[in-house]
């Protein structure tokens, strides 16, 4: 579904909004504009953009914030939604502590 | 490890009913939910379902839970609650966390039924508590039996603004607005009518500014948009709300599915590419109910059913002769919940404005939530009828019966495509026993008698608030926008089991207010 998102695409210069200051993904507290700034530094992926910031990596996982911060991105590209691949879904889909982790059951 | 011929994630409508049906079928199934309580949403549904006998309608949501549930246990499959699912491995292996530790269990087959979770929109002050889904709200009040605040303004109005708005007005908030940044109400007229006759205002095309306030929502102003989605200046208004609604939609909770590796696509959040069985790109994963496309809880219990039979035949439970028949039962019944106005092929649409029997649809209803009584006389008459009858002012093709089958005297006529627009049959005689004004889940159902003497009239409506009105007690009549009418007069309050917690008021109004006069406050003594 998602299409490979094309790097020497002029993209134009990072223009200030006033709803920049919002919080996107409330977890790791990062706004609309450290997002929309990162994507005219050249991080032009849902994966990138997690590794530099960390939306999407907080408690929800994503849960909330994920199809904003996808959207966001996306208008920055000037592409539609389902043109961004989301990030990787990983196990444990929930969060969950290490100790629990270490108690793996092995019934018969 | 441990083993079952089908593990199924999620213990919502979708995920019980394709455990009910994988059981009967011959599989051992589990059931696994993260949630301490099973049924997912239904148990916070306290409203009357829509669709026909066979889909459980005029049933309440949570009634419908219960019967699920125990008909899980009465077939023998394992529900697991607490359960965590962290993982999917290849082939059919999932990890489960349940108390402190995991455990993994493996599968023939797995059903994918974790549906979805609720969206929001950012907007200045959103952050701010007093911010709440709308799932959020019916947790609190449905199921905990808590205001989730005094005032509230509700942003969406799909039919789960719609519903949980009128909710919190039976929980006894104060429900100052619904606005949506669409041009038209999205959920059902119906819907849109009970708030509206309780004098809610609806603001379309308009859109949060901002919420403001001192460590909590205290004030929140909207304004107009355009058409790109930009504020129009001068057009803001300012709401004295302590909390903010969101129902902006729905996205499936597609995760597992998407670790699991199965092609995907994109409607509004990302959903697995399945066949007509709910089987996914690969074999013998499976994904029924909200998480393959947002719907409603009753196609989800049929869509979990049919996900069953999939898995029934993958696994070699059944033959691919006793699918299909099986597959051609439910996708039956499933293809009538699909029609009408509100359908997927007609999501959205603005350009329909006939019903299917070619009647004009009421654009009143689309801005504010209400008909004009211009529009209404399209589809009903009244004038001439003598005789307490139904006046039905359900005006949009929506797939549901119940008023059909709750006469039992056949004045009300839907039809087998159910999603036809009731009528009233005047060659029938109308015994007054109200069942129809009980039974119909869009409380769209009066029953009117033009002259009870002396120039009056009586009006006899659906009433879901406490604490109910007494006989002799006087008020105002609403109209259907809410406005105070006339000084009516309660001439009958009628509860019984089968009317199950709806009660029928009846009022008493000047003749000339027998088609105008739809709802009733009662006089608030002015104090001193």
């Amino acid at each position: 579904m998602s299409k490979i998102i094309d790097r020497s695409a002029d993209i134009g210069e990072f223009v200030p909004e006033k709803d920049d200051d919002i919080l996107v993904c409330r977890c790791e507290e990062i706004t609309k504009g450290e997002i929309r700034k990162a994507v005219h530094m050249g991080l032009y992926t849902m994966t990138e953009v997690k590794r530099f910031l960390r939306p999407t990596m907080g408690l929800c996982q994503g849960q909330i914030c994920g199809e904003n911060v996808r959207r966001i991105i996306a208008k920055e590209l000037k592409e539609p939604i389902e043109a961004l691949k989301e990030t990787t879904a990983r196990p444990p889909v929930r969060p969950i502590e290490m100790e629990v982790f270490g108690n793996e059951v092995e019934k018969l | 490890m441990r083993r079952y011929d089908v593990c199924i994630i999620g213990a919502g409508p979708a995920g019980l009913s394709a455990a009910i049906e994988a059981q009967k079928l011959g599989m051992k199934s589990a059931v696994f939910d993260e949630n301490h309580r099973p049924g997912g949403q239904l148990f916070k549904q306290i409203h009357k379902f829509f669709g026909s006998k066979e889909h459980m309608a005029k049933i309440r949501g949570f009634e419908i839970g219960k019967e699920l549930l125990e008909e899980a246990k009465n077939v023998g499959v394992d529900v697991h609650l607490d359960a965590v699912v962290m993982g999917i491995y290849e082939p059919h292996r999932i990890t489960v966390r349940e108390d402190d530790s995991i455990t993994s269990y493996s599968a023939d087959s797995i059903i994918v039924s974790t549906g979805a979770s609720e969206k929001t929109i950012p907007f200045e002050g959103w952050t701010l508590p007093g911010v709440i889904g709308a799932g959020a709200a019916q947790t609190m009040m449905n199921l905990y039996g808590v205001r989730p605040g005094k005032k509230i303004l509700m942003m969406g109005s799909g039919n789960v603004g719609l519903v949980v708005g009128f909710q919190l007005l039976q929980a006894g908030c104060e429900v100052a607005a619904l606005i949506d940044a669409a041009p038209r109400i999205g959920g059902y007229g119906v819907h849109a009518a009970k708030l509206a006759r309780c004098g809610i205002p609806f603001y379309l095309s308009h859109t949060v500014v901002k919420a403001e306030g001192n460590g909590k929502v205290e004030k929140v102003t909207i304004a107009e948009i355009d058409k790109n989605w930009e504020f129009i200046p001068g057009t803001e208004k300012t709401f004295d709300v302590d909390t903010v609604c969101l129902a902006v939609g729905l996205t499936p909770m597609s995760q597992l599915l998407r670790m699991a590796g199965c092609k995907t696509k994109y409607a509004g959040g990302t959903v697995p590419v399945c066949d007509k069985f709910g089987e996914t790109s690969i074999k013998g994963l499976f994904a029924s109910g909200d998480v393959s496309g947002i719907e409603e809880a009753s196609s989800a219990m049929i869509g979990g059913k049919i996900s069953a039979v999939g898995a029934a035949f993958r696994c070699g439970f059944i033959n691919e002769k006793e699918r299909e028949q099986k597959y051609d039962e439910y996708s039956l019944s499933l293809f009538k919940l699909r029609k009408g106005l509100f359908s997927k092929e007609n999501k959205g649409r603005t350009d329909i404005t006939k019903t299917d029997e070619g009647i004009d649809l009421s654009m009143t209803l689309f801005k504010k939530g209400y008909m004009t009584e211009e529009e209404l006389k399209k589809f009903v008459r009244n004038s001439e009828i003598k005789g307490p009858h139904p006046v039905i002012e359900c005006t949009q093709n929506i797939p549901c019966n119940p008023c059909e089958d709750s006469c039992s005297f056949g004045c009300i006529h839907v039809g087998n495509e159910i999603s036809a627009v009731p009528k009233f049959d005047e060659n029938k005689k109308c015994r007054n026993c109200k069942m129809c004004v009980a039974s119909c889940p869009g409380q769209a159902i009066f029953i009117v008698d033009n002259d009870i003497g002396d120039g009056y009239a009586s009006v006899s409506f659906p009433y879901e608030f406490c604490p109910l009105p007494e006989i002799g007690e006087k008020g105002f009549a609403l109209g259907r926008d809410g406005k105070d009418l006339c000084v009516a007069e309660i001439i009958d309050v009628t509860t019984n089991k089968a009317f199950d917690s709806t009660a029928v008021v009846t009022m008493k109004v000047p003749k000339e207010m027998s088609m105008t006069a739809r709802f009733y406050r009662k006089e608030v003594p002015v104090n001193e």
